[in-house]
């Protein structure tokens, strides 16, 4: 029990059943056994009846976004869960600045060496908070690595050609905008509004911590992926695009309908230049904005922080992040592209 | 939760996963193919932790005890559950007409260069159609006038003009959520039934007013013959 001790830190905010046992422990596997029933008979039954073109557009988005996000929060979560398990807490003190303000910048700018988007980065950010890195410095790391790592500079490189500004313009708006937030989380976040997942740590074997904290996050991350994932596939579904191409022209508007569409569409930040490629009727400054906003701020993305950080973080730092990720794109805009 | 279900779950899901990479090819239907290896790797740790967990829960009763206590988690894990059941009940086919033509307005491909290959003569060429909108929108040089080309994609009928309609493709760049769909207008041919697969050969129409104006108007072919055709392994471009 002693391993849990940490959990009470931040009492108010963990769902009920946390560190505590569950009333009917034997109620999982029979829950589990009715939904495996259900799986066989709604194959037989139900199947051939889920078969209307909005219905199957949506579950095709759906499973999309489930799908290709699977392998980036494995991959997030397995790099958790080794921090956790096998980086020592004093390796953070001595790699990053002592002071918080600079180790903010630090951290952010090593968010260019994690290859992943979205989805990747909030566990790992998690894993880092829970091995005494500053809040402030690893949510910066959480906003800059899935906007600035290589992999997505290339993509942006290679969905604008002729137009290398773009990703240099990306690159620049979104290091400015996570080393913001963090520095505005570091003077004015309070502790209590933040909850840092703490990690079974010290006892047992360190093998059999990584298999736990990994089981632990995979399944808790991935939980709020598919509320995320279900919404966005909702709104793709539903919402035309054709109430976008009408603002098109109008020069603030445009810039705030691209940075909706970015949080709506919760696409994988490997893959959103493309679309802000194609979305030809609107300026380039608002296609930075669309760059900005999608890795750091998304439907997918604020259901995976509401459930790792609490709802009380992702009520204020979603806001603040999207509002600096509007105004430091609008900036970058004027100035570059 | 207690971690026997938890390791269901994964059992469950990982299972899932390597269902729709490994025994068929369904998962086409929601990435790119280059994504299959990733999508292997992360459906067998997930099945591999599950069934882990279920070994050390099935022998080591004294352990549990000890073990109970951080293994918990939320019951949000429970929503795991919903993308198997979608994959299995509804099977979600990849995307089609619904979603060609949701948005009229035709997108601008992706990447137009200007540096299209000039096209034999004489022959038909079997093009995308992201490949020939690029040529109808942003080559100088006009090398659609005049050859024959093949398109393959599904019947999509205007949403505006009632006789119209268009070969369509949708194109992906990394799952189907940043789904584009790319249209080309079918001239002097029957409408197959809608969301049927066709390969349709024909020469590109040149618009008479010189210069395409871009992303607006989808580009149009003179058909000379369109073909029904199964469903192409891979659904997207």
């Amino acid at each position: 029990m002693s391993e849990r001790a940490t959990v009470d830190a931040s009492e108010e905010i963990p769902p009920s059943e946390w560190g505590r046992r569950q009333p009917l422990p034997s109620v999982g596997p029979w829950a589990f056994a009715v939904v495996v029933g259900l799986l066989v008979i709604g194959r037989l039954v139900f199947a051939q009846y889920l078969t209307a073109p909005a219905l199957q557009a949506w579950a095709t988005i759906f499973v999309a976004i489930c799908v290709q996000a699977l392998p980036f929060l494995v991959f997030g979560v397995l790099l958790s869960a080794a921090i956790t398990a096998f980086v020592p807490a004093s390796f953070w003190t001595r790699a990053l600045p002592r002071r918080p303000f600079l180790a903010v910048p630090v951290a952010g700018a090593a968010g260019a060496v994690l290859p992943g988007c979205e989805c990747a980065s909030v566990p790992v950010a998690s894993g880092l908070m829970s091995r005494g890195v500053t809040p402030a410095a690893a949510l910066a790391f959480l906003l800059a690595s899935p906007a600035i790592n290589p992999v997505v500079i290339v993509a942006t490189v290679v969905a604008f050609p002729g137009q290398p500004m773009m990703a240099v313009a990306r690159f620049g708006a979104s290091l400015v905008v996570a080393v913001l937030a963090g520095w505005v989380w570091l003077r004015f976040g309070r502790a209590e509004w933040l909850r840092i997942p703490a990690r079974a740590g010290g006892e047992g074997s360190k093998w059999r911590t990584f298999q736990d904290a990994m089981g632990h996050d995979f399944l808790h991350a991935g939980g709020f992926l598919v509320v995320g994932g279900a919404t966005a596939a909702t709104m793709n579904v539903i919402v035309p695009r054709s109430w976008l191409e009408s603002v098109a022209g109008v020069p603030v508007l445009s810039v705030l309908a691209l940075a909706a569409l970015a949080v709506i569409l919760s696409i994988c930040s490997e893959a959103d230049a493309f679309v802000a490629a194609s979305l030809t009727a609107f300026s380039p400054t608002a296609k930075l904005a669309f760059l900005v906003v999608g890795p750091m701020v998304d439907l997918k993305l604020i259901a995976l922080q509401a459930g790792t950080f609490g709802r009380r973080f992702a009520a204020r730092f979603i806001p603040l992040t999207f509002v600096l990720a509007v105004i430091v794109s609008m900036a970058v805009g004027e100035v570059l592209l | 939760m207690n971690r026997l279900t938890q390791s269901m779950i994964l059992v469950l899901l990982g299972g899932a996963v390597l269902r729709i990479t490994t025994l068929s090819t369904t998962y086409l239907n929601y990435v790119k193919p280059g994504f299959r290896p990733f999508l292997i790797a992360a459906g067998a740790v997930v099945f591999v932790l599950g069934v882990i967990g279920l070994i050390q829960e099935w022998r080591g009763s004294t352990e549990t005890e000890h073990h109970h206590d951080h293994g918990h988690a939320p019951r949000v894990a429970w929503l795991l559950t919903l993308p198997v059941f979608a994959i299995y009940l509804i099977a979600p086919p990849a995307l089609g007409a619904f979603s060609a033509k949701s948005e009229d307005a035709p997108a601008q491909p992706v990447a137009a260069l200007d540096a299209y290959d000039t096209l034999p003569a004489g022959k038909v060429t079997d093009m995308t159609i992201g490949e020939f909108i690029g040529r109808a929108y942003g080559d100088s040089s006009k090398s659609l006038s005049g050859r024959q080309v093949k398109l393959t994609g599904f019947a999509v009928p205007s949403a505006k003009k009632k006789d119209r309609w268009y070969v369509a493709r949708i194109q992906i760049a990394c799952c189907a959520a940043d789904g584009i769909a790319l249209k080309v207008a079918v001239l002097d041919a029957a409408m197959p039934p809608e969301n049927t697969w066709v390969e349709v050969t024909g020469t590109w129409r040149e618009p008479k007013s010189g210069k395409l104006p871009v992303g607006t108007v989808a580009p149009e072919l003179d058909a000379i013959s369109v073909t029904g055709i199964p469903q192409p392994v891979e659904p997207y471009e």
